[in-house]
């Protein structure tokens, strides 16, 4: 009998304890939450630290793990703040902590060697050098957005030995993630919060929960030479390809991300049960479930033509 | 260098030929954007090459910008645009993305690295890790302030390049918004991206490039100069790619006669007829970005500044 393969582990979103216990429930391997104040994410989306250290002890109880998102760009004289924050949830056995900023990255890793980093998402990573890059830096792990391909994981984990993490359940902006501050060209203010760090609402990668008001999901008109062409929305849409997850699998992949900390609970376990599923039928050799995407509300058809310049 | 440095981004040898280049110290060459730019010159080596030599013929400074999202297909590409730079004695590079610095500070030990917008250095930290892979200068990420990039320059000893005027970079994406118009509009790509194409809400508006949104309104620092100066910043951009050659000509025409007139201890005034040259070049308006601390949009200074339909 052929031996189950290696399989990547599947790292859900929690922005609650219960959608935390419904993810294990689910089979998911990790979890990752948000601390109030250093996370970007909806309103709904974050622990605050007795929240967080239930949330690791029913891990650790479990055998799974929690990672931080610490995602937030901390400003210069925030930086000890977090760090310390860190030092003591790693002591609660936090697992790993998710981040943005490159020197914020090199810090930890050095203050901090025993915890785990993640490149985020924010960090906008996409090619092999980028990988390396942050395995230069001491990332543990960093995160590609869903819409690389497969190729292009075997590549990069043919080239680097950081841990690949793909956000195959997201959102697909226009913008890459972490390149945008639409948001705050429009709309940005300061915003106190009582004893918590001053947050800039309206950007993105220091604004923290709520900062993105989503302008692309509203209405514009499209004006050429001065008059009305359309009126639309910035391209978007969901992506969660269950049903070719078994490619992924089989380039390498470390960690299978799912995104959506405002998701609620019973979601969370809907999307988690369901990749696990198909992830546990790659590793006894099975075809995935060919309509699996339709349970996760995504699909992996093309994008279309009309809006990529590849092959032109 | 002199005093100070006046620098601008052109595309293509198309729009370098019809450039008059004579009020700027240095061109970056090449779309951060598309490959697919029309002739873009990160596409085209040889046209790269003749580039750098008709810039460093005219006595300016030559770098070489490099793509702001390049996925692993892109990555030959952008190998053979830094040999062609190397090659061609290029001054510098221009990285927006981190994988590609460590391709230059990897296979190109000897060459600035000037760090790009897209980059997002953020902080004195962010900015020091990328001064050991070989950055000699930075673009802060758009959104911080003055404050804060000063206090990146003087905790890190590396000089910002600030965008001084022109509409700021506000996201880049891995697709076209315009190609679906492709099929009822007269015009194609790669001429689509060049149209005036403002997306508009209320009083909001930006500018679409295809793969790039930039702001609706220009960046104008034109009555903070004599403070850009006293802070210690001598490294200016005026954003053209997507302008015409005399925006491109008009514009550093006013700013290098501004910041000669700044260096110098002037108090930064400048005549009307200036100002009615700046409002000719405006689509819709006027902005600060965030150097003060303030919505990207707005405007601080001492002129008032009406929002122009476009």
């Amino acid at each position: 009998m052929a031996l189950p393969k290696r399989c990547a582990k599947l790292l859900a979103p929690a922005g609650n304890l219960e959608a935390a216990k419904q993810a294990f429930q689910a089979g998911a391997d990790a979890v990752y939450v948000g601390l109030r104040g250093w996370s970007r994410g909806g309103a709904r989306g974050e622990f605050d630290r007795e929240q967080l250290r239930l949330c690791i002890e029913l891990a650790h109880a479990l055998g799974k793990k929690v990672q931080l998102a610490a995602n937030i760009i901390p400003k210069p004289q925030e930086r000890q703040q977090l760090l310390q924050e860190l030092a003591e949830l790693a002591g609660w056995g936090l697992h790993a902590v998710i981040l943005n900023d490159v020197g914020f990255l090199r810090e930890v890793r050095r203050k901090l060697p025993g915890l785990a980093i993640t490149a985020s998402i924010g960090c906008g990573a996409l090619n092999t050098s980028d990988a390396l890059f942050y395995q230069d830096l001491g990332a543990t792990a960093v995160v590609l957005p869903g819409y690389v391909e497969p190729q292009e994981i075997a590549a990069v984990k043919a080239k680097a030995s950081i841990q690949i993490e793909v956000m195959l359940h997201m959102v697909q902006e226009f913008i890459q993630l972490g390149k945008c501050w639409m948001p705050s060209y429009l709309n940005f203010a300061a915003a106190e919060r009582g004893d918590q760090p001053q947050r800039l609402s309206g950007s993105v990668k220091r604004g923290g929960v709520g900062s993105c008001f989503r302008i692309c999901q509203q209405p514009w008109s499209l004006l050429k030479d001065g008059v009305e062409a359309d009126r639309r929305l910035f391209p978007s849409r969901q992506i969660s390809p269950v049903a070719e997850l078994g490619a992924f699998l089989d380039a390498g992949v470390d960690v299978i991300k799912i995104q959506g900390r405002s998701l609620p609970a019973e979601m969370v376990g809907a999307i988690i049960g369901t990749y696990r599923s198909a992830a546990d039928a790659w590793k006894c050799g099975q075809k995935a479930d060919q309509k699996a995407d339709q349970k996760t509300n995504g699909n992996r058809a093309a994008l279309p033509v009309m809006w990529t310049v590849q092959g032109r | 260098m002199g005093p100070f440095e006046l620098n601008t981004t052109i595309s293509n040898l198309r729009n370098l030929r019809e450039s008059d280049l004579s009020a700027y110290d240095a061109v970056y060459l090449g779309n951060i954007y598309c490959r697919i730019y029309e002739d873009n010159f990160l596409e085209r080596l040889d046209d790269l090459e003749e580039g750098i030599a008709l810039v460093k013929g005219q006595g300016l400074r030559a770098y070489v910008t490099s793509y702001a999202a390049p996925r692993n297909d892109v990555l030959p590409k952008v190998q053979k645009a830094l040999e062609t730079a190397a090659a061609a004695g290029a001054d510098a590079v221009e990285v927006h993305n981190l994988g590609v610095l460590r391709m230059v500070h990897e296979q190109f030990p000897g060459m600035p690295a000037h760090i790009g917008g897209f980059a997002n250095v953020y902080t004195d930290a962010g900015a020091e890790v990328l001064k050991e892979y070989g950055a000699v200068r930075f673009t802060p990420n758009y959104e911080i302030s003055l404050d804060e990039v000063r206090a990146i320059t003087s905790g890190v000893g590396m000089p910002a390049e600030l965008v001084v005027h022109g509409k700021m970079p506000l996201g880049v994406s891995d697709y076209c918004f315009l190609l679906e118009y492709e099929k009822n509009w007269p015009e194609k790509c790669p001429t689509l991206c060049q149209k005036n194409l403002f997306l508009k809400q209320g009083d909001w508006a930006m500018r679409s490039v295809g793969k790039g949104v930039l702001s609706g309104k220009d960046v104008c620092m034109l009555e903070h100069l004599p403070a850009l100066i006293a802070a210690g910043h001598n490294v200016f951009r005026i954003e053209a790619a997507y302008e015409t050659p005399a925006y491109r000509l008009n514009i550093a025409q006013i700013y290098r006669a501004a910041l000669e007139q700044a260096a110098a201890g002037g108090d930064g005034t400048v005549d009307e007829s200036t100002w009615n040259t700046i409002r000719e070049h405006t689509a819709v308006g006027l902005c600060n970005g965030f150097y003060f601390g303030r919505t990207g949009a707005e405007y601080v200074g001492k002129r008032m500044q009406s929002v122009v339909a476009c």
